[in-house]
């Protein structure tokens, strides 16, 4: 088998040559069947690298030992969902995973666009070419993944690294990936525009909905680096600068201006030359990103081992790319002039050229700041490093200002605001800004670090709220039906609009999260049993620790009561877990108790096994899991902005079918979002299920969870660990007594002092709103989307035209032609 | 056209200035020193009182029981220097181990407030120097 993936990727860098030369040569010729071969030798090669993975998949269930990178990553106790991920888990295996990703991303893209943008398409296929053929050519040169042993051939493998075997760490690298390899999309059409010449919108409109999922896909996949990093490193927080997480930020810095300032060209004719080249840019970042987590140029605690040969073979390719970039856009100069110019600063235009500004000023900072000791060394010969707080003082600054502008933006009119339209414009929002913050100081939080954080929170709410209630206000006038419906009409007319309002709204959610770090508070202490420590207003007694085995890994795990302003609780149960043949890298497996206010999060920093203490690490984050449902709102708002392109043929084509089931997927996608408030860890069962033998045990067995508090409370029908072991055996014991459903399972309350051991509904305040929650927002959901798709199916053809004037002049007839206007120009 | 390009060159300027001299003054206060302990202790006194990583192997460690105290010696070739510290370590902190310190050398000896283990490339097992 492993040769066959050997050739398999042999034969995929020879076609993606080929596809590159028929592509160049059918675009500069005009010859129609070079580029229709160049295009087929495309998609052979993204068929190839398909099968290659399956191959490599193959590899990973069967326990073929013989491929060195197999043999590394995975071994037979492997539950099958972590040998899966064990296909990115390394060096090679990652690139290889990339250059499918880009096969099939580049497959899907050329296939959607082969009608609409003819001209570009040669190019693009040649540009995807080019990538792919880098790094195929990595993998045939330097990485093979298929690579095995001369000799003799170990009979099992390594494993995973431990702390690689949580559920986010599996999912969050192919979710990076994605957006990672999403931006080559809007690249290589870029690209396609500046070779062709067709510098138009036209290609703008190609990545538009690409940049989009690839941003969306980055954002994704970086909260979830910061859910693992939380639950999974133990150290009490969710961003450390470090370099491997800064590389997937700064790709997402440049994206994020590029999706603004898209708008200005499209809707004022300039940036042009800005746009193309924040695409470039975008690219250039994923790439050096992929670089610094792989050539070893910067320490970090996640990057792959040193690399030299590596490093120089991407150094080599990045200089390549941004030369010939570059290069283009030099040369097409003449055909990028801008149609207009600045009218006024106070224009919305300009508010999106100062926001394009700083997000840019930012992913340089985070660049300068994470290449600083690799700078250092190589100017001065000293190395000099620089820390988290380094990265605050100037990030910190920067949000503000990206928040501000946030709120800013969407008041100023496009081109010029009048004195008069400002006033209007600001009189709420800046007053809702001002008395939270002033609120916020006479509670006594620090004006620096928080108060103006919740301050400018609530100074673009106000905006945003405003911008929906005049907007739902206008069309309520001009269609004359409710104000609800008003709101969904909104959502129909301008998507873009109305969803990129619901990012901002989950951008000052992560903003009032971030906030909430300002007062961490945090507290270490080496306990005996009994002895207690105090973070107010959290008390957390350490009662005793346990060591227990499970066959994979041994467990050691401190029991602690907790208690908030002297109400208790319960139990929770920090641990460390030494995985078999990793004994020195232990995971730590932290307890956590969430709440909308703050998370109770308690780290097993140590222990003494012979004195019995144990050393306790018990930080409290304040408002910390807004940042999880901001993102969930981010998602949420995307979906909205990403469905209009597609809904809109269905809509046309009268199949309002599709829009229900796009929002089926995105309200999926929503609540997943949500559960992941509640989630704590994912262990892959391995089935050592007793059998239950009653009916009665089986529906005991699912209403129960596992109390040792290290498996994220799992059923206990289906926990593979000891102490479920033990809830299942009393289970069965207490049913073949006779005992009812309930009679058992008040026994098991009583025995663990609180419901905490009930699987389902616990009937406590937070808990009921966290259990709502996800059904709340979900039915919400349902009733907008279903809403939307109703009117889409039923108004389309009314819908293309312009919306009908009202009849007699308003007052706010300038607000509305406003409104209107940049309604059909963002439409 | 003259006017504005200028007018840009001159913003541009002055804006890029004034960010590069905060940078330039912030960088003052946060950057630390990487260093072997080699590098150091040849010269310590010109050492002292500077932020500073220091890189080296742990040795004759010690903790004060019934406390986060530890004291031990962190070596480099034939060089060492004596270092508290107080807190939470790494489980990969042990005799032998190589840790970077995070801290400050004075006469008395380096004062960690930071820990790390350097441990074995977390993402990538594969050491045999392919």
């Amino acid at each position: 088998m492993s040769s066959l993936g050997t050739f398999l990727i042999l034969t995929a860098f020879v076609l993606a040559s080929g596809a590159f030369a028929a592509s160049i040569a059918g675009a500069r010729r005009q010859r129609q069947p070079l580029i229709e071969g160049g295009t087929g030798l495309f998609h052979t090669v993204s068929a190839l690298l398909l099968v290659a993975s399956a191959v490599m998949v193959h590899a990973f269930v069967s326990g073929d030992y013989s491929i060195k990178y197999v043999q590394h990553l995975s071994n037979a106790e492997q539950p099958l969902f972590y040998k899966l991920a064990s296909y990115w888990g390394g060096l090679d295996g990652s690139l290889m995973f990339w250059a499918t990703l880009l096969g099939a991303f580049g497959s899907v893209a050329v296939y959607v666009n082969r009608e609409r943008h003819r001209l570009l398409l040669p190019w693009v296929v040649a540009t995807i070419s080019v990538v792919q053929m880098f790094f195929l050519f990595l993998l045939v040169i330097h990485n093979n993944p298929f690579e095995t042993f001369l000799m003799a051939t170990p009979a099992t493998g390594q494993g995973l690294n431990p702390l690689l075997q949580n559920f986010y760490m599996a999912i969050h690298p192919p979710l990076l990936y994605l957006g990672f390899v999403g931006m080559t999309i809007p690249f290589a059409f870029g690209i396609a525009a500046l070779a062709s010449g067709q510098l138009d919108d036209s290609w703008l409109r190609a990545v538009r909905t690409w940049t989009m999922m690839a941003w969306l896909f980055l954002t994704v996949g970086l909260s979830l680096g910061a859910l693992w990093a939380y639950e999974e490193l133990g150290w009490g927080g969710y961003w450390g600068w470090d370099p491997v997480e800064n590389a997937g930020l700064l790709p997402w810095f440049t994206a994020t201006a590029f999706l603004h300032s898209v708008m200005v060209q499209e809707r004022r004719g300039m940036l042009k030359v800005w746009n193309v080249s924040l695409v470039i840019v975008t690219f250039f970042l994923t790439i050096f990103g992929t670089f610094l987590t792989r050539s070893g140029v910067v320490s970090s605690v996640h990057a792959f081992g040193e690399d030299p040969k590596l490093a120089w073979m991407f150094t080599a390719f990045m200089g390549l790319m941004l030369v010939v970039s570059f290069g283009l856009v030099i040369y097409r100069m003449p055909l990028l002039r801008a149609r207009n110019e600045l009218d006024s600063w106070a224009s919305r235009e300009a508010a999106f050229l100062a926001n394009n500004w700083v997000l840019l000023f930012s992913a340089f900072f985070v660049l300068f700041a994470t290449m600083f000791p690799t700078l250092s060394e190589a100017l001065r010969g000293e190395r000099l490093t620089v820390g988290p707080p380094f990265f605050n003082q100037w990030m910190t600054p920067i949000g503000f200002v990206l928040l501000f502008l946030t709120g800013v933006g969407p008041l100023l009119a496009w081109r010029r605001s009048s004195i008069a339209n400002l006033r209007d414009q600001f009189l709420w929002p800046v007053l809702g800004g001002v008395a939270i913050g002033i609120g916020v100081a006479a509670l006594g939080v620090p004006f620096w670090a928080s108060g103006l954080c919740f301050a400018l929170c609530a100074f673009v709410t106000v905006t945003i709220a405003q911008e929906f209630v005049r907007g739902a206000r206008v069309r309520q006038k001009a269609t004359g039906s409710d104000l609800f419906t008003s709101l969904v009409g909104l959502f129909a007319r301008s998507r873009r609009r109305y969803g990129g309002y619901v990012i901002h709204v989950g951008i000052v959610l992560v903003f009032l999260g971030f906030a909430g770090n300002g007062f961490k508070t945090e507290e270490q202490a080496r306990l005996k049993p009994g002895q207690q420590v105090a973070v107010p207003p959290y008390v957390v007694l350490f009662k005793t620790i346990s060591v227990t085995d499970d066959g994979r890994k041994q467990m050691v795990t401190a029991h602690v009561e907790a208690s908030r302003n002297g109400t208790p609780l319960g139990k929770m149960y920090p641990a460390r877990w030494f995985f078999r043949g990793r004994e020195d890298e232990p995971t730590t497996e932290i307890a956590l108790r969430r709440s909308f206010a703050d998370d109770l999060y308690v780290n097993l920093a140590g222990y003494e096994l012979e004195s019995q203490a144990a050393i306790l690490q018990v930080t409290v984050n304040p408002l910390v899991n807004w940042i999880w449902f901001g993102v969930g709102v981010i998602i949420f708002g995307t979906g909205i902005c990403l469905l209009p392109e597609r809904t809109f043929a269905f809509a046309t084509s009268r199949v309002p079918q599709g829009a229900v089931t796009t929002s089926l997927i995105l309200l999926m996608l929503v609540s997943g979002g949500l559960a992941r408030l509640h989630a704590q860890h994912v262990e892959l069962p391995q089935t050592v299920t007793v059998v239950p033998r009653t009916p009665a045990e089986k529906n005991l067995q699912t209403e129960l969870v596992c109390m040792c508090g290290t498996c994220g409370r799992k059923r206990i029908g289906e926990c593979t660990c000891s102490v479920a072991a033990q809830m299942r055996e009393e289970v069965a014991r207490l049913v073949s007594e006779g005992k009812t459903q309930d009679q058992v399972m008040a026994h098991f309350v009583a025995k663990y002092g609180s419901q905490e051991v009930l699987s389902r509904p616990i009937d406590r305040g937070f808990n009921r709103l966290a259990w709502f929650l996800p059904y709340a927002v979900g039915v919400i959901g349902v009733v907008v989307i279903g809403g939307v798709a109703w009117r889409w199916s039923h108004r389309a053809p009314e819908s293309l035209e312009a919306p009908a004037m009202p009849a007699a002049p308003t007052a706010s007839a300038a607000l509305e032609t406003q409104l209107d206007d940049e309604l059909r120009d963002l439409d | 056209m003259s006017t504005r390009a200028i007018r840009v060159l001159v913003s541009v300027v002055v804006i890029g200035g004034a960010l590069t001299a905060l940078l330039a003054m912030t960088l003052r206060g946060n950057a630390a020193y990487y260093k072997h302990v080699d590098e150091v202790m040849g010269n310590p006194a010109e050492w002292y009182g500077k932020p500073m990583k220091l890189h080296g192997f742990v040795a004759d460690l010690q903790k004060r029981p019934d406390s986060l105290d530890y004291q031990f010696q962190v070596k480099q070739n034939e060089f060492a220097v004596r270092a508290v510290y107080t807190g939470v370590v790494p489980d990969t902190f042990k005799e032998g181990s190589e840790v970077v310190l995070t801290g400050r050398l004075s006469a008395d000896g380096f004062h960690a407030n930071e820990v790390m283990a350097k441990c074995p490339s977390k993402y990538d097992p594969d050491k045999t120097g392919r």
